[in-house]
């Protein structure tokens, strides 16, 4: 009788062990891709690309590792479970690196676009001084018109700032910072000219 | 204990047996794809490191839809029982996945790299063709749309620009595609104008002939005006002696036609009167003849053709006079040199010393190719 109880607990205790390592961590992964799902709406793969081309590539190594263990007779997803641990935490962490990333770019786009104005509120003020003779400069003209561009420019980078696309926006307010900063430049050096004489 | 003994016998060959068959369950169970996915799935990963996303789309998509499959194929085939398991299919998608992604990467690098070095080149010609426009046109009174074009031209530029420094190469080659278009297609208008406003030069080219071999012939002073390059050349005895820059109209292309239209006459002239600084608020003048026989007969000939309207006048008081140096064209159609510069030309001309203003002394072939 007694040695009946003892097989008995040794039968149960091994399915015990044999269930508990041989089942699909399957809400861990999904855990893992609702992560991964969250860093790609958090726009990871614009501010942060390479970090999150490696979650995403763990994340087919642990499903490929997952199919293993699938077709294997005694399951073992106890390395599965810590690489989707991994995952995870490495998902939320690009998450969070994206939302930094992003909030730097935002960042630098106000700064860029303080900056900018201040160029052109100087350079309209340049206007007023540069020379202009009898009916006013022909050179004027042309100024007028890269002035007019430049501030269309700063209009789209303020639209595709207020959408969110702040890596875009970044770059038009650069190349509308660069000929504004020219064109600075070349009103005080035409102030210049004239004050020499 | 005999009949224990003999069921622990058969308990040990029972699961002995179970062992057996187990092992070679095992043994001859189809071997599962894990390398040939493992190569897949790091070949992917390479591809897209070197941005096959980008630069070789199709390819790299074909490799993930290829690894898609073999993952549900494998998936497939894990629920089947051990014997009737089959990753043949499985397999044929990893490689063919594996394949594409090495040809997805191998493309990606050399279509990036071409493009990074024809974006390259194209920025550098563009770049040029802004120097060349501001050389040409910076002082000529294009249109206001030519204007327009060219600004948004140069701000494209710069904006493909940044995104080739920030390596985004396919944002950059749309950038300067419209770059290109607007900047080309301004150039072409605007040489366009240019090769009408030069229609006249070998009039011009007459005329400076004439008027240094008067000057040659008569031993004395002759001044040409060149509208184009902003000069003001001053010829003694057939030579030229000096060279100043000049400041003109600010509408100063073509010759000009009606009172008040800013544009700085073409033509052969001759200095009428001398204004010390008592009589002239530019510092010191030479007033010259225009409209001269050819300015008078040509307005004429516009109010009959109905070109100008017949209440127009054709305007007069062209001098040359000071108060220049401001680097811009500015006067009403008068030519403006610097105080020190008229000073000089005030004391070695007279009344009567001929002054031709033409377009331009070089022809635009030579300016264009210079």
């Amino acid at each position: 009788m007694k040695n009946k109880v003892l097989m008995g607990l040794a039968a149960i205790a091994m399915v015990a062990v044999l269930s508990s390592c041989g089942k699909v961590p399957q809400e861990k992964i999904d855990a893992a891709n609702a992560a991964i799902t969250a860093a790609q709406t958090a726009e990871a793969a614009v501010y942060v690309p390479a970090e999150f081309a490696a979650v995403q590539d763990s994340m087919k190594a642990i499903m490929a590792e997952v199919e293993v263990q699938n077709g294997k007779l005694f399951k073992n997803f106890k390395n599965v479970t810590v690489k989707l641990d991994q995952t995870l935490a490495a998902a939320n962490q690009v998450t969070a690196n994206a939302a930094v990333k992003k909030e730097e770019i935002k960042k630098e786009v106000e700064t860029l676009m303080t900056e900018i104005k201040a160029v052109i509120e100087e350079n309209t003020g340049l206007m007023k001084k540069a020379p202009r003779g009898k009916e006013g400069a022909a050179v004027l003209e042309q100024i007028k018109t890269e002035m007019a561009t430049i501030e269309a420019s700063v209009a789209e980078a303020q639209g595709l700032y207020d959408k969110g696309a702040y890596m875009d926006a970044d770059n038009k307010v650069k190349a509308a910072k660069e000929r504004a900063v020219a064109i600075n430049t070349e009103l005080k050096d035409a102030i210049a000219k004239v004050k020499r004489k | 204990m005999g009949r224990i003994w003999k069921r622990i016998f058969l308990l040990l060959s029972a699961m002995a047996l179970i062992a057996v068959t187990v092992l070679l369950l095992i043994y001859f169970s189809p071997v599962p794809p894990s390398e040939e996915m493992e190569s897949a799935r790091k070949a992917l990963s390479e591809a897209a490191a070197n941005k096959a996303d980008v630069y070789s789309r199709k390819l790299f998509n074909q490799a993930k839809v290829y690894y898609d499959s073999a993952m549900v194929n494998w998936q497939k085939q894990n629920k089947r029982f051990y014997y009737f398991r089959d990753f043949e299919k499985v397999i044929s998608f990893a490689n063919l996945s594996e394949e594409k992604a090495i040809e997805a990467e191998s493309n990606s690098i050399s279509s990036s790299s071409n493009l990074k070095s024809n974006l390259q080149q194209k920025i550098e010609a563009l770049k040029n063709l802004v120097t060349e426009l501001d050389l040409l046109f910076n002082n000529y009174p294009l249109t206001e749309e030519t204007r327009s074009r060219i600004s948004r031209g140069k701000m494209l530029l710069e904006e493909a620009e940044i995104a080739y420094q920030k390596g985004t190469y396919l944002q950059a080659n749309r950038k300067l595609t419209d770059s290109e278009y607007l900047l080309t297609e301004s150039f072409g208008s605007a040489t366009e104008n240019l090769k009408n406003y030069f229609e006249s030069y070998s009039l011009w080219k007459k005329w400076v002939e004439m008027t240094v071999n008067e000057s040659r012939r008569n031993n004395d002073y002759s001044i040409i005006i060149d509208k184009f390059s902003r000069k003001c050349y001053v010829y003694f005895g057939g030579r030229q002696k000096y060279e100043f820059d000049a400041e003109l109209g600010k509408n100063w292309v073509g010759y000009k036609r009606v009172k008040g239209d800013m544009a700085t006459p073409e033509g052969m002239y001759k200095i009428t009167k001398k204004f010390d600084s008592r009589k002239t608020k530019y510092y010191k003048a030479l007033l010259l003849n225009y409209p001269n026989e050819e300015d008078t007969a040509r307005f004429r000939n516009e109010i009959e053709k109905g070109s100008l309207p017949p209440d127009a006048k054709i305007g007069g008081l062209i001098e040359i006079h000071g108060n220049g140096g401001k680097g811009i064209d500015w006067t009403e159609g008068c030519v403006a040199l610097t105080d020190k510069e008229m000073d000089l030309i005030f004391k070695i001309t007279k009344v009567g010393t001929p002054v031709t203003i033409v377009g331009s002394m070089t022809a635009l072939d030579t300016i264009v190719n210079k």
